[in-house]
């Protein structure tokens, strides 16, 4: 009995030359006519015949002993003719293609070769199945042994279309793609269903020697994209000129936006997304930067114009080049200022005064433009946000509103006034709803302030007045409002005007609490409404008075017992009684004109005055000034506002006089009249507000004076030794949030402080202090 | 539920089997994807039913166990890693078992002919060349020179192997 393992084989003893015309004759039918089908017995008899072949010769061929190395090492497999004949009769059909498409141009030649192909590698997947025995055994191990020229059979039948049909064909195929390409960019429709296929066919052909089942995109990219980028930059290069010299540069870059997302949708139609990022960029070099000098110079022109669309088309066009916005931020830049400058040069009144509210609105109208198309159109790009804040930072601190005060402080001291305008209780104040947004418009303007020690310093005297005379809006508002400034410059920035909060608060429970103890420890009525505000000095911008003053005994039970109660609870402390800003309610009871009498609401200095009247008719200056101990001027601003207000009459009258005279009589007016009942006795103020500002200037110098050597030490105790340039701009950095300091203001300051000996000059080196512990 | 596909054995008898398991053979896998389902059987000219019936058997089987193949690369050249139905399945006579594997080539069925094969292989393993002649009726067609010569080529796997 012969062995089991070959007796099957040698059964169907398997020649080539037996197998191989019905063999060819099927594959020969894949090839041509697959789209009949093909039918399984047949399918399934070929298979038999390579795996017979295979199978049966390879136990013909015994392993002799001292056969060389690398085949001693395993079983011997077969398949090395079949594999020949199958190559020789693939090139054979190359032959036959490649004759054929010799009559063939153009969409012809793309169409056959498109069909071809298709037919082509759908016949070898079969054919690669019926061989696949082979692909298993003899070709793997050809491969395994190193062999470059054995394929797997579909991988070979790649290999030969690409050699034997592609390679001579390759410069009419591509110059066929080239040109139907450009007649889609001229506008006609085209097979693109075709131009991809041809083109899919280019990359599968791009074998990977290493990895066959991989392709690489070798063929693709030097058979194709590279004509193909050529054939693009020539094509955008000629329309492009003639185009932007035939439109405007609107026009232009509308045309450009087309062109791109034309180029980008290409590639996904018929391209490989390889060829994007390279085929875009050279559009993008082509068509934007080779024109960048055009396009910038129509920025200018379409800003004026307001040309949002155009602008916004610009910037992501521009975007996609690199440098391409540097030179626009500049010119944006300029163009905010100039536009800024114009809009404030327009409201500015020659050096009168001018509403803050027209003031505010005018830089924040200009702002809001800009900020509209820097976050709209320019898609807040960074440099050009910094542009406009640069700009707006410029016309914001100079303008010709400054430079008629002479002064760039001027500006912080009309958005407290502005502040103030919104925050004091008055019949023309916003909507509640609006008043969030007002506020953080005043947010905007205020963060390109420079000086904000100096809007720090109106605003707390504008809210001291405010919490005193009780003219807030709401205290909810004062919270938001210094709850933004507090945001935005740090606690240190708010605490006193926090402070003034705390301050009023506790002086409510304080009033309430010496109420009950008036009722309940003494025992006795105060005869009149009183009360009180305890502020903390170093907490508010006050000033002490500037005068004397008596108070009328009428009042001063009342202040004695409030004094005495304060300092049972606060013993050590000192309360100084601001009677300038003190006011008061007095009711006339000696009118014959009105049954119910009129209300007067004066200062405490008017009422000192008044309160006089109750023992006499007529009084002389001197004899007034005696019993008040006003100084003069006081008392005359004084006297004139109860004259002015007829409540008194002054023998001679005032109008024009100089300098108020001692024997002047005032006579109480018996006769007094007025439409209301309640009337308001007004205190001159002009003057006060121009001596406030004035003092708050000076103030806001000397101010900053101690914070640049403050400071100074503080970094000096920290580095103990620097450089005189590294100090300044440590200085400039640290105290830039506040305002700018000037740095002869910071050499003064050092100076100074090497007087007070916190610093010293090094002897050795030039410009280094050193600090003096 | 996969469809049916008929199978023809060389001796003309017809199995109907559900498609996923025919398709654990490569071959009928690769011949249904290119010509498409059909009623017409597939011709098998290379198996007898009486193989084809235990090949199906196997297939069966594992459709319905999968072997929990966990790392796909086990070591193949490991012989002891047989799980107990497919060391059943290989307890046939040796003409069977040689059909079996040539089936399991043919069809292109791996896991089949990994365990046929090593069945083969623990048969062979640990004997003289004499015993293996003697299991696999083999005539021995060396001369002795010859013989000499291949026992020279082979001694360092002799070594090694040597216990």
């Amino acid at each position: 009995m012969s062995s089991a393992l070959s007796s099957q084989p040698t059964k169907r003893n398997v020649k080539l030359d037996d197998i191989w015309p019905e063999l060819e004759e099927g594959i020969y039918k894949i090839i041509t006519d697959l789209y009949k089908g093909f039918p399984k017995n047949k399918w399934m008899a070929l298979y038999t015949y390579v795996y017979d072949y295979c199978a049966a010769s390879q136990s013909k061929t015994t392993t002799k002993v001292g056969m060389p190395k690398q085949q001693a090492s395993g079983a011997n497999y077969v398949g090395e003719e079949l594999y020949n004949r199958l190559n020789l009769f693939l090139k054979k059909h190359m032959g036959t293609i490649l004759k054929v498409t010799e009559t063939k141009m153009d969409e012809t030649l793309l169409n056959y070769y498109y069909t071809e192909w298709d037919r082509y590698t759908s016949a070898m997947k079969y054919i690669n199945n019926i061989f696949q025995y082979m692909n298993r055994y003899w070709i793997k191990r050809e491969i395994d042994d190193g062999k470059k020229e054995v394929y797997e059979i579909f991988i070979l039948s790649l290999v030969i279309w690409r050699d034997y049909l592609f390679t001579p064909l390759k410069q009419r195929l591509t110059n066929s793609l080239l040109d139907i390409i450009e007649n889609e960019r001229n506008g006609y429709q085209i097979n693109t269903h075709l131009v991809k296929g041809v083109i899919n066919g280019y990359v599968s052909l791009g074998l990977n020697r290493e990895k066959p089942k991989e392709t690489i995109l070798q063929v693709y990219k030097s058979g194709f994209e590279e004509l193909f980028l050529q054939a693009t930059e020539t094509y955008y290069t000629n329309e492009s000129s003639k185009f932007i010299s035939e439109n405007t540069v609107a026009e232009y870059m509308k045309k450009v936006e087309t062109r791109l997302n034309e180029e980008v949708k290409r590639v996904q139609q018929y391209l490989h997304p390889n060829t994007e990022s390279e085929l875009i960029a050279k559009c993008e070099k082509v068509l934007i930067e080779k024109h960048v000098e055009v396009i910038w110079n129509e920025f200018q022109s379409l800003l004026e114009k307001d040309k949002i669309s155009d602008l916004t088309r610009m910037y992501s066009l521009l975007s996609r080049i690199p440098r391409g916005l540097e030179p626009l931020r500049a010119t944006l830049e300029k163009h905010v200022q100039t536009v800024g400058l114009q809009a404030v040069s327009s409201i500015a009144t020659n050096g009168g005064p001018i509403e803050p509210k027209v003031y505010i609105e005018t830089l924040l109208k200009v702002f809001k433009k800009y900020n509209d198309l820097v976050t709209g159109a320019f898609r807040s790009d960074t440099g050009f946000v910094a542009s406009l804040d640069k700009a707006c930072r410029r016309f914001i601190n100079e303008n010709a509103v400054t430079q008629a005060a002479k002064s760039s402080s001027k500006s912080p001291e009309l958005l407290a006034r502005f502040t103030d305008f919104l925050l004091k209780k008055s019949p023309n104040n916003p909507e509640e709803s609006e008043m969030e947004q007002i506020l953080n418009d005043v947010m905007i303007v205020f963060k390109y302030i420079e000086d904000k020690d100096v809007f720090q310093d109106f605003y707390s005297k504008m809210l001291a007045k405010r919490l005193i005379h009780g003219t807030s809006t709401s205290e909810d508002l004062e919270g938001t409002m210094i709850g933004k400034l507090k945001s935005t410059c740090g606690y240190e920035y708010t605490s006193k005007l926090q402070r003034m909060f705390t301050d009023m608060s506790l002086s409510r429970e304080l009033l309430d609490r010496f109420n009950n103890h008036i009722e309940q420890v003494e025992r006795q009525a105060l005869g009149i409404d009183f009360s009180v505000l305890v502020l903390a000095t170093g907490s508010w911008p006050l000033q002490p008075p500037s005068t004397n003053f008596s108070i009328p005994k009428e009042l001063q039970g009342c202040e004695q017992l409030f004094q005495k109660f304060y300092q049972n609870q606060h013993s050590g402390r000192k309360l100084n009684w601001l009677h300038h800003l003190s006011k008061g309610e007095l009711k006339t009871k000696y009118l014959q004109t009105s049954k119910s009498g009129y209300t007067l609401q004066c200062s405490t200095y008017q009422i000192g005055v008044l309160l006089q009247y109750n023992q006499y008719d007529s009084l002389t200056a001197e004899e007034i000034q005696e019993s008040t101990q006003l100084i003069d001027s006081v008392l005359k601003v004084t006297l004139t506002s109860l004259t002015k207000s007829k409540v008194l009459i002054a023998e001679p009258p005032l109008d024009g006089v100089e300098e108020l005279s001692k024997t002047t009589k005032f006579v109480l007016n018996k006769q007094f009249k007025n439409k209301k009942t309640k009337v308001f006795i007004n205190v001159p103020v002009l003057t006060q507000v121009k001596e406030e500002i004035d003092s708050i200037h000076k103030t806001v110098e000397e101010d900053r004076k101690l914070q640049i050597q403050a400071a100074i030490v503080r970094i000096m105790k920290m580095r103990k030794q620097l450089a005189h340039s590294s100090l300044m701009s440590e200085v400039i950095s640290q105290l830039q949030t506040r305002f700018n300091p000037k740095v002869n203001v910071i050499k003064k300051c050092i100076d100074i402080l090497i007087e007070k000996e916190y610093l010293m000059r090094m002897e050795n080196s030039k410009d280094m202090y050193s600090y003096i512990a | 539920m996969s469809s049916i596909v008929k199978l023809e054995s060389s001796d003309e008898k017809v199995f109907e089997i559900e498609k996923d398991i025919a398709c654990m053979s490569v071959t009928i896998k690769n011949m249904i994807e290119d010509i498409g389902e059909s009623d017409t059987p597939i011709p098998l000219p290379n198996v007898t039913s009486t193989i084809l019936e235990k090949v199906l058997d196997y297939c069966k089987h594992h459709h319905q166990h999968p072997s929990p193949q966990a790392d796909d690369k086990k070591d193949e050249k490991r012989l002891d890693d047989i799980p107990p139905y497919d060391r059943d399945f290989c307890k046939v006579d040796q003409p069977t078992l040689f059909e079996l594997i040539l089936a399991a080539n043919y069809l292109d069925i791996k896991p089949l002919l990994d365990v046929t094969c090593k069945t083969v292989a623990n048969m062979i393993r640990g004997k003289t060349p004499e015993e293996i002649r003697k299991i696999f009726n083999i005539k021995n067609d060396f001369t002795p020179e010859e013989e000499e010569q291949i026992r020279k080529e082979n001694e360092w796997c002799e070594d090694k192997g040597g216990n």
